[in-house]
């Protein structure tokens, strides 16, 4: 039986996905890949309902996702395999090139994505490309934050 | 409960506002949950036409955004011209949605 979830994704229907946390409207993916779960993060043009980062330009534009991030430590790197003391995130964008979604690597080399309102599933990462969320556009790593600064 | 008929199809009983907005709601939740941009999800048909339910919906979105947080910040705004929440909540759903409950008991809602 397809779950709406694998409607949504056909990719997901292989099955190589698991979900991680039940749905909720307080924060999205762009908040979950820069390891918040406190705020809504999007640049749209109505500043009063969604957090980003100040300074950023406030657009829907890969230049203004990839200066977001890296307002948090990350820069465009080549590959999306687990690197050793690095952690990475991928953007994904339409046919247009507007920013979709962004997803965040696991240690395990997997992907983990929280899906609009919606659940965090941990997945494999071209699985979510597709009508929705478009291909993934860009990957970015940081080296990995450790607990004294503020890491996992 | 609102019980105003919203649609009326020929040969179909009357549809109150309540049954009109679970209507809207879930083919609005259906199109929209895995966005991330609070704009598009507004500008979608379904969520247009519950803006359009008018006064009738607001203790309806309350009850919602209460329960569940459900986005329906724009909508609220569109109904009442009202926008309570402080610039430094923008983004935080939990302040947001405190402070338009707020709002809305010092305003005289009932949900």
């Amino acid at each position: 039986m397809v779950t709406p979830l694998e409607e949504a994704f056909p990719g997901l229907a292989k099955g190589g996905y698991r979900v991680t946390s039940p749905r909720d409207d307080d924060y999205n993916c762009i908040a979950w890949a820069a390891g918040e779960t406190r705020a809504w993060w999007w640049p749209g043009r109505d500043a009063e309902r969604e957090y980003w980062p100040p300074g950023v330009p406030r657009e829907r534009m890969r230049g203004a996702f990839v200066a977001a991030f890296a307002s948090l430590g990350y820069a465009a790197c080549e590959g999306e395999g687990p690197e050793a003391g690095y952690e990475k995130i991928a953007l994904f964008a339409d046919a247009d090139g507007r920013p979709t979604h962004a997803a965040r690597q696991l240690p395990s080399g997997r992907w983990t994505s929280k899906l609009g309102v919606a659940e965090d599933i941990e997945h494999d990462l071209h699985d979510l490309e597709g009508v929705i969320y478009g291909a993934v556009v860009l990957v970015m790593k940081r080296a990995a934050r450790t607990a004294a600064d503020g890491g996992a | 409960m609102a019980t105003t008929p919203v649609r009326t199809t020929p040969g179909t009983p009357a549809e109150t506002v309540e049954e009109g907005f679970r209507r809207l709601a879930a083919a609005w939740h259906r199109d929209t949950d895995y966005l991330s941009s609070m704009e598009d999800a507004a500008s979608h048909p379904a969520y247009q036409e519950i803006i359009r339910l008018g006064p009738e919906v607001v203790p309806l979105l309350l009850r919602d955004l209460e329960a569940n947080h459900t986005h329906w910040f724009a909508a609220l705004k569109a109904i009442t011209g009202a926008w309570p929440a402080p610039a430094s909540a923008a983004g935080n759903i939990p302040k947001m949605a405190e402070a338009w409950l707020r709002w809305a008991k010092d305003n005289g809602y009932q949900w």
